[in-house]
C-alpha cells in the first residue's frame, strides 16, 4: 500500500514539473496537489510501520519545485501575441489581390441580393 | 387584396432582417481564447475580428477580417497564425470573396471562394503544401461563408425572437454546406471586461458536422444592444472547455 502510494507520489510530481515548464503550467496545479496528498498518505503509512521516508521527501521536493514554478509563472507571465508581422504583410497582400479579384467579378449580384436577402434560412420553434 | 399584403408584409420584413444594423465599417474586436481544465484557464491565442471599407472601381465592400495568432509562450511549441477574409456587401453581408490561410504548427492550408449568386456557384481553390484543387461548388440560395455567417448572427432580430427559438445558416466550410442552428435561450446578465451586460445567450450548434460537441454546451452571448457585441463564448471540446472572451472593442456603430 506505502509502495503504491510512493509510485503514484512519484508519477504525480514527474507530470507536475513536466507541466510547470510547459505554457499550460497552471494544470500542473492538479497533479501537484495529487502528489502532495499521495506523499502524505504515503508519510502517514511509513510513520506507522517506521520505514524509510527519503523516497518521499523526494516526491515534496519535486512537488515544491513545480508549485513554485507555476505560481511564480501564474503572478508573473503576460499574455502577449509574438511575431505577427508575417501575418500583417499577407494580409496586405491578400486585401490587394482581392481588390484584383473583385474588380473582375459581376457586383451586379449586390442589388439583386439587397431586396432579396433573408440572411437565415430557416426558423423553427422547439 | 389580402393576399398582396401579405405579400407586401413579408417583402419589408426581409428587407428589414436581411439589413446590417449592428456592424460598423471600422470595427474592431479583440478576443482571449482560453482552454478551461478544471477551472483552470490558460490563455492560449489572441483572436481579433475586424471590419473594413474595401473599394473597388465600381463598388465599395465591407471586408470581414478574423485572425488568430497564439500567445508567445505558445509559440515554440505549436504557432497558429490563421488568416480569414470576406468581402461582403456593405447592406446585406452577402458575401462575394471568402479567403482563409491558416498556419498551424507544420500544417498550411489556403482557401478562396468566389461567390457568383447569379448562378448560385462557388468557385472554390484550396491549395496545400504541395497540391492545389480548383472545383466549383453548388451552394443554395443562401449560403454564405463562416466569417460573415458569424457577423449575420450579429444581425439576427432578437425582438421578434422568443426563448428556445431556432434559426438556421448556410456556409460553406472547405467545400461542404455545413448548417449552423442558433438556438436563442434566453437573455442573462453576465460580468464582461466591458463591465455587467445584459446579454441574448445563444446555443449554437452543427446539423451535419460533430466538430461542437454537446447540447446547449457551445454558448455565445451577445449584448442586448444595438451592437450585439459577442462578449464571452463557451466550447466544449474533448478536454475540459473552450472559452472566449472580448478584452476590447473599438469603432463600434451604435454608441
Amino acid at each position: 500500500m506505502r509502495r503504491l502510494f510512493i509510485i503514484l507520489g512519484f508519477i504525480a510530481s514527474i507530470l507536475a514539473v513536466i507541466l510547470s515548464v510547459t505554457p499550460l503550467f497552471k494544470i500542473a496545479f492538479i497533479p501537484a496537489i495529487a502528489a502532495l496528498v499521495f506523499g502524505l498518505i504515503a508519510f502517514y503509512l511509513s510513520r506507522q510501520k517506521q520505514y524509510p521516508k527519503k523516497s518521499i521527501q523526494l516526491i515534496f521536493l519535486l512537488t515544491i519545485i513545480s508549485l513554485t514554478m507555476t505560481t511564480y509563472k501564474t503572478i508573473f507571465t503576460v499574455a502577449e501575441v509574438g511575431d505577427v508581422e508575417g501575418l500583417e504583410l499577407k494580409e496586405r497582400e491578400s486585401e490587394e489581390k482581392a481588390i484584383e479579384e473583385l474588380e473582375d467579378l459581376n457586383l451586379d449580384d449586390i442589388n439583386m441580393d439587397d431586396t432579396s436577402n433573408p440572411m437565415e434560412t430557416d426558423t423553427m420553434s422547439l | 387584396m389580402k393576399h398582396l399584403f401579405l405579400l407586401f408584409s413579408f417583402f419589408i420584413y426581409f428587407l428589414v432582417s436581411g439589413q446590417n444594423s449592428a456592424i460598423g465599417s471600422n470595427e474592431k474586436l479583440i478576443f482571449s481564447a482560453s482552454y478551461n481544465m478544471s477551472g483552470l484557464l490558460t490563455e492560449i491565442a489572441q483572436v481579433t475580428m475586424e471590419t473594413s471599407e474595401v473599394k473597388t472601381t465600381n463598388n465599395t465592400l465591407l471586408k470581414l477580417k478574423c485572425s488568430a495568432a497564439t500567445y508567445s509562450s505558445f509559440d515554440n511549441y505549436f504557432k497558429i497564425r490563421d488568416l480569414y477574409e470576406s468581402y461582403v456587401s456593405p447592406s446585406t453581408l452577402v458575401p462575394y470573396l471568402y479567403k482563409r490561410d491558416i498556419n498551424e504548427g507544420n500544417y498550411y492550408k489556403f482557401e478562396q471562394y468566389k461567390y457568383s449568386h447569379k448562378s448560385k456557384t462557388v468557385s472554390s481553390t484550396m491549395k496545400k503544401k504541395k497540391t492545389e484543387q480548383n472545383k466549383t461548388v453548388k451552394i443554395g440560395a443562401n449560403t454564405r461563408d463562416i466569417v460573415s455567417t458569424i457577423y449575420n448572427i450579429r444581425n439576427l432580430d432578437f425582438s421578434s425572437l422568443n426563448p428556445n427559438d431556432t434559426k438556421s445558416f448556410a456556409f460553406l466550410f472547405d467545400n461542404e454546406e455545413l448548417i449552423i442552428n442558433v438556438k436563442y435561450l434566453r437573455k442573462e446578465t453576465i460580468n464582461t471586461n466591458l463591465g455587467k451586460k445584459e446579454c441574448y445567450k445563444l446555443s449554437v450548434t452543427l446539423k451535419n458536422d460533430d466538430a461542437l460537441k454537446g447540447t446547449n454546451e457551445n454558448v455565445i452571448w451577445l449584448t442586448a444592444d444595438g451592437n450585439k457585441l459577442p462578449v464571452y463564448a463557451k466550447f466544449k471540446i474533448a478536454v475540459g472547455t473552450g472559452e472566449l472572451k472580448l478584452k476590447s472593442a473599438t469603432g463600434l456603430k451604435n454608441k
